[in-house]
């Protein structure tokens, strides 16, 4: 059993190589539960209420939102970086957590990479309604065309957008897929359905394990973590500056980029918490997602929580020591207090108070307050970005064009839209694919000398 | 039905070390190891080596290349476009740019370079000598004809080393 000091072990029960393959392929061959119709069902409602949403706004135009002249920005770019937020945790765990050598992150890296394909998927919807014509919205990409040839912007945060997400969801897809060609060789051995093993099989692509594999894939692995972890820190690096480059007060700030990487990965672990305990209660895989990687998890996102904290704090000093009366306006008169008074303050106690209850053992271990605290950061983070759209757009410079902002029911029926085709996505996840790492479990199940330094097992490390 | 490869099941990574050590001290040569992990021993002892940094950095550095002189030649030498007079050969921030597209070219190449080296791609026709080395068994193979008269002794000594079975068996590509 691999053993930490600090973790213990990661495994528990006893389990040998079979066990594994089968407690985690078990859900595939089960019948499909009532819950799982009866969710999917709801989250199918959902979807189509999004996409009638959707047709509503191509068909009349943007129109149908409650944004204007002022508050340019509503819902769906809040909602957009919302999902890219999430959609981070995946990345930064299994990349960051790869390139640390951590092992627990076996556990918890598939459904982590699930959850980011999903939710990048669904963030990527806003930008492209929101360019109004959609129809048009191949013209973002630099080809040869008929118009001059006339290219792009390349000095434009909104074109380095475009980029950074379409890279993200790509790389984080093809990185999540190829985790996944060894278990689906598992479940086409191990399988006595023949339509099983037939799809598993194809999409296994004829892994067979040989030592010419491994090798290649575990080179691949370390290459790809290697340079996604960039991409972890540049796609909200580069959100941030949709709004840093701009010259709106609250928005012209240099702590931007890394105080939207952190609350990026902070939703995104808050995601993988509330995930990780509905799977293992759910499908009972509490020897794999033990309560320590559940631990693991609360306390980063203490860490995490008070850098938001810091963060906020250091806009408002900030905003005080430029002097700017316009800034000033923004955070004392328009965020601490006035018209959002109260969007700002349950920004800063969900995301810098409540997580910080983690400091106590007696709720790490409680996780039903952990899944309430996970569900409260996200909703915090998603406060933040109402925040820092909404106020900053209402009131800007000119009093004259001061103006207020409420989304209709089409801006929220997109967001509901994609709350749906995020949970349709999990669900189909937990059902048709291994939801834990096979081959990467089994690999840290017998390195059983780990800490005594013995030679033979070094090179697992 | 021509037996032409010997298969070895072993039940851990350990016994399957121990006995890949044992067969290359006596001179045979293993045809493949199967794993449901990577197990580095056993990919150093088949003396494969990849080489597959050295592939991805110039992946990358063509793609940083390539990109660059893409955007100099869009936004200086094509239709150069005056925002707010600033210069037209904007290097700061075609940076940003350059890196994503450096990524993602070097995370497409080099899944396409793993697909062709190892040999991974829809549709193959794959040979596994036993299908349990994807769950729980580690299985090496050795070609018969490469051990000649010493196929008994090659036996032996699997079995000795912990092998749970050793077999005889004619590996085909399979769907």
């Amino acid at each position: 059993m691999y053993k930490t000091e600090v973790r213990g072990p990661l495994i528990l029960g006893d389990k040998n190589y079979r066990q594994i393959s089968s407690d985690i392929i078990a859900p595939i061959d089960q019948p499909i539960p009532t819950w799982w119709k009866a969710v999917f069902g709801i989250s199918m409602l959902a979807t189509l209420f999004g996409i009638y949403a959707m047709y509503k706004t191509v068909s009349e135009g943007i129109g149908t939102w409650g944004v204007n002249n002022s508050v340019g920005w509503g819902w769906e770019i809040i909602n957009f970086v919302w999902w890219i937020g999430i959609g981070h945790a995946g990345t930064a765990f299994s990349i960051f957590l790869l390139i640390l050598r951590q092992k627990w992150r076996t556990s918890i890296n598939r459904a982590a990479e699930a959850m980011t394909v999903v939710a990048v998927g669904a963030a990527a919807i806003f930008p492209a309604l929101h360019m109004g014509r959609v129809w048009l919205a191949f013209f973002i990409f630099p080809y040869p065309n008929t118009r001059g040839p006339l290219w792009v912007n390349f000095n434009s945060p909104l074109f380095w957008d475009f980029i950074a997400i379409s890279a993200y969801l790509l790389i984080s897809a093809s990185f999540w897929y190829y985790g996944m060609v060894p278990d689906f060789a598992t479940i086409r051995d191990k399988t006595t359905s023949k339509i099983k093993k037939a799809v598993y099989g194809f999409f296994a692509f004829g892994w067979t394990g040989s030592s010419r594999e491994w090798l290649r894939y575990e080179a691949l692995s370390y290459v790809l973590g290697g340079i996604a972890a960039v991409l972890v820190v540049s796609v909200h690096s580069i959100v941030s500056t949709d709004f840093a480059v701009s010259v709106i007060p609250g928005w012209h700030t240099t702590v931007f980029p890394p105080y939207f990487v952190v609350g990026a990965i902070f939703s995104g672990f808050a995601m993988v918490m509330t995930l990780m305990i509905i799977i293992r209660k759910i499908y009972k895989f509490q020897d794999y997602v033990t309560d320590s990687h559940l631990n693991a998890i609360a306390k980063i996102l203490i860490f995490i929580s008070l850098i938001m904290g810091t963060a906020y704090a250091t806009e408002i000093f900030i905003a005080w020591y430029s002097g700017s009366q316009y800034e000033m306006f923004t955070f004392f008169k328009n965020r601490i207090t006035g018209d959002y008074t109260f969007q700002f303050w349950a920004m800063v106690v969900c995301n810098a108070f409540i997580p910080q209850l983690f400091w106590f053992k007696k709720v790490r271990q409680n996780l039903t307050l952990a899944f309430i605290i996970s569900l409260f950061i996200n909703l915090g983070m998603w406060y933040e970005r109402f925040n820092i759209l909404i106020t900053s757009l209402s009131k800007d410079y000119l009093p004259s064009s001061w103006t207020t902002y409420s989304p209709t029911w089409v801006e929220v029926g997109v967001y509901i839209g994609t709350l749906g085709i995020f949970v349709s996505g999990v669900l189909l996840f937990f059902k048709y694919i291994p939801m834990i790492a096979i081959s990467e479990v089994k690999s840290i199940l017998k390195v059983t000398s780990i800490n005594k330094n013995d030679k033979k097992h070094i090179s697992h490390e | 039905m021509n037996n032409n490869h010997i298969v070895g099941v072993f039940d851990d990574e350990d016994t399957l070390m121990e006995a890949v050590n044992e067969v290359k001290k006596n001179g045979f040569e293993i045809g493949e190891i199967y794993t449901p992990y990577p197990v580095h021993e056993a990919i150093e002892a088949m003396g494969k080596k990849s080489r597959f940094t050295l592939a991805a950095f110039i992946y990358g550095f063509l793609g940083a290349a390539g990109v660059l002189a893409f955007m100099y030649y869009t936004a200086v030498i094509d239709w150069p476009v005056n925002y707010g007079g600033k210069p037209t050969n904007a290097f700061p921030s075609f940076i940003v740019v350059t890196i994503v597209i450096t990524i993602l070219t070097v995370t497409l190449a080099s899944l396409f370079t793993f697909s062709v080296r190892a040999q991974i791609y829809p549709g193959k026709a794959y040979i596994l000598p036993d299908a349990r080395s994807t769950d729980d068994k580690f299985v090496m193979i050795f070609d018969k004809a490469l051990s000649g008269s010493k196929t008994g002794e090659l036996e032996g000594i699997l079995k000795e080393k912990g092998a749970v079975e050793v077999y005889e068996k004619e590996l085909k590509p399979q769907k």
